[in-house]
């Protein structure tokens, strides 16, 4: 935490006039500060070269009934050692507005857009002030997280229309594509600017599946939100779920005993495997080459009904709990799963040989959808899709949870950014992830598998805890409320960050490779839309 | 292509290596299997997320792959909602898919049959109430079958689908 202490001193030190006070939040530190002064304390952070601090997670909390003021967060990690450090500014007595730190931080953009819609509060001097969650049928002054906003408030419909931004000019024409798509995919509006058949601008409109997740976190108690965070987004079941019991862990005190943190960890590195084996094979697919679809899906099937026999859904749902896990491993199925790791690493290997010998294949993938680190790192991007554009970036070894302390997981880094590195990032982590259920597997403790809480967490008082899922850093911020409820839980899948970015991978390429480059982030539309 | 096809005869055949459905699909009513007569053997899917968490999608999609091979009992999946015979909805109605829905309904040609996929489509499952939930999909278009789980698995899936077009006294 030194790295992190050292720079609030510092910002203290340099701003002191803009400094409320300083402290520590669950061990990050944090400076309460004066709302003019967000961008200027923010523009520092971001740009000194020995910290060079990215935007990870900026959010909104309404203190009603307690307190009449809203309350901004702005996490940021800095660069050298991965630390936290937390900024908030006040907004209160009836007062909507806050300064943007858009202009100077690109990774702000869509947080703020997201808070003036589900809070009302505006960030002045955004660039973009167009409706993001809220599409433009919602009623005027609907901001669902307001806590004056009930739950199960019927919206009106009004009329409205969403301003795309338009390329004009002799032979630029408009490819509207979506909300709903050709393949089994999820709902997502993209409108692509041509000139010819290379893409001059892609605007990304989505959030048409915002099912209220956060205002429905707010209806349950604490030990009481697994079943929703697992439904967040469906393929990172385990990691939305450990994410959410691990905030409400360090709110309750609670100790998760050694053996249920490296089944957790046993649980996400199956999740991971399972979905890298799927993306693979999909943007092989995506190629038109089939045979190596066919062989991923097939294998990515078996790894499923793994998944069913150990634990009885074949997206492990149900199987994390505040305090550890629900159930356990016993050794006839141990034998079951290492057997299967083994053939299915095997299988994988030849399935690899294939694939590195096709130049055909090869030629697609190489320099298409390139994502530069530089954008990468305007836009704080993370995950696999960080990973293969020289962001090397993993909470499982930068901020180790679960198990992870003792495995030390190594990390695939590319700097390429085109889709054949994302191929890579994900196959090398196939192999990664394989190996690391062998480690888990050999260093297995004994013991009980839950823990129980300690002490009933404060009204008011709120935890961070960050989960490295399959496709990158999930965050979870949760708040209790009275009486073991939640006042506030923020959620933040990979997604919604690397959204934006793909906006720029796209530039310069053919429409027809928008979907295989689409398929090489292989984002959640309900993660990012909540 | 000598590694390629080693590896194909090495694989063999893995079509319905799945353990198979403990319930054979939910209750399939005689309206929905009369609607479905005209098909015959063969059904045309579109699929349509109106806000699921992609669960439901993943079960779809592997449906496909070539354990389950669907294509094998006569389903195919059609691109768009003009080539379909049949809907299958996933998810809670979002504020936001809701018109979407009504459209799609619209643009697939009659006889068509719509099938609600997952808890969510049938009953809205843990969002049932939301702001940014406007119902079941039955609220919005007519449903005719209904398969329950949270996700259901690929083989409940088939097995209702099976149900669905089985010709009567046949079960």
């Amino acid at each position: 935490m030194a790295e992190a202490t050292a720079a609030a001193a510092l910002l203290h030190a340099e701003f002191p006039a803009a400094v409320r006070e300083s402290l520590m939040v669950q061990g990050i530190p944090a400076l309460r500060v004066f709302k003019e002064q967000i961008p200027l304390l923010a523009h520092y952070l971001h740009t000194k070269p020995d910290l060079r601090a990215s935007l990870s997670l900026l959010w909104a909390v309404d203190h009603r009934p307690r307190e009449s003021r809203d309350e901004l967060w702005y996490l940021f990690t800095l660069e050298e050692r991965k630390d936290w450090l937390l900024l908030c500014a006040d907004v209160q007595d009836g007062d909507r507005l806050f300064r943007s730190i858009t202009p100077h931080i690109h990774a702000a953009k869509w947080y703020e857009r997201e808070v003036r819609d589900l809070f009302g509060l505006i960030p002045v001097g955004h660039p973009d002030m167009r409706r993001l969650v809220r599409h433009e049928h919602w009623p005027k002054g609907a901001h669902p997280l307001k806590k004056d906003f009930a739950w199960d408030t019927v919206l009106r419909r009004a009329e409205g229309r969403y301003a795309f931004r338009h390329i004009e000019g002799e032979g630029v024409f408009e490819v509207p594509v979506g909300p709903i798509h050709a393949g089994i995919i999820e709902p997502g509006h993209f409108r692509f600017s041509v000139a010819g058949e290379p893409i001059m601008q892609l605007e990304v409109r989505h959030f048409w599946k915002h099912r209220g997740v956060e205002k429905l976190f707010e209806r349950r108690s604490l030990t009481d939100g697994v079943a929703l965070a697992e439904r967040v987004s469906g393929d990172t079941s385990v990691g939305h779920s450990v994410a959410y019991c691990q905030a409400v862990e360090s709110l309750m005190a609670i100790e998760v005993p050694p053996r249920a943190r490296y089944l957790r960890s046993l649980f996400l590195e199956l999740e991971r495997l399972h979905n890298h084996l799927g993306d693979i094979g999909a943007m092989c697919n995506d190629t038109a080459y089939v045979l190596p679809h066919a062989h991923c899906s097939r294998m990515k099937e078996r790894l499923m009904q793994l998944n069913d026999r150990l634990t009885g859904s074949r997206f492990l749902r149900g199987i994390t709990r505040v305090g550890g896990v629900c159930l356990d491993v016993s050794p006839p199925q141990w034998n079951d799963l290492l057997a299967e790791i083994e053939t299915v690493e095997a299988d994988f290997s030849d399935l690899e040989r294939i694939l590195f010998a096709n130049a055909s294949l090869t030629d697609r993938l190489e320099t298409t959808g390139v994502l530069s680190e530089q954008i990468a790192w305007d836009h704080a991007v993370v995950g696999v899709v960080g990973r293969a554009s020289g962001i090397d970036r993993d909470l499982r070894r930068d901020r180790p949870f679960a198990a992870y302390a003792d495995l030390k997981p190594c990390v695939a880094l590319y700097r390429y950014g085109d889709v054949r590195a994302r191929m890579r990032v994900r196959m090398d982590e196939v192999h990664e992830s394989c190996r690391l259920i062998r480690a888990i597997h050999r260093k297995l403790p004994e013991g009980p598998v839950a823990g129980e809480p300690v002490s009933e967490p404060a009204q008011g008082a709120w935890a961070l805890s960050g989960v490295e899922g399959w496709r990158g850093e999930i965050l979870y911020m949760v708040m209790a409320g009275e009486a073991g409820g939640i006042h506030r839980c923020k959620v933040r899948d990979p997604s919604f960050v690397n959204w934006p970015a793909i906006q720029w991978a796209a530039v310069g390429n053919i429409i027809p490779d928008f979907p295989l480059i689409n398929k090489s982030f292989n984002l959640s539309y309900a993660g990012n839309d909540l | 292509m000598f590694r390629i096809l080693k590896k194909s005869l090495k694989t063999g055949i893995v079509t319905g290596t799945y353990p198979g459905a403990e319930t054979a699909s939910g209750q399939i009513e005689p309206a929905a299997r009369d609607k479905v007569r005209p098909f015959r053997r063969s059904l045309t899917i579109r699929e349509v997320d109106t806000g699921s968490c992609n669960a439901c999608e993943m079960e779809m999609n592997a449906l496909v792959n070539p354990v389950y091979d669907a294509e094998r009992l006569g389903l195919h999946i059609a691109a768009s909602p003009r080539h379909a015979d049949a809907l299958v909805v996933t998810g809670p109605v979002t504020v936001n898919m809701e018109r979407a829905l009504k459209d799609v309904y619209k643009q697939t040609p009659h006889p068509k049959i719509v099938i609600a996929l997952g808890d969510c489509a049938i009953d809205c499952g843990l969002f049932k109430g939301s702001y940014a939930v406007t119902g079941p999909v039955d609220r919005h278009i007519p449903v005719d079958v209904r398969i329950p789980g949270c996700p259901p698995r690929p083989a409940a899936i088939l097995a209702a689908l099976a149900a669905l077009r089985e010709k009567e006294g046949q079960s």
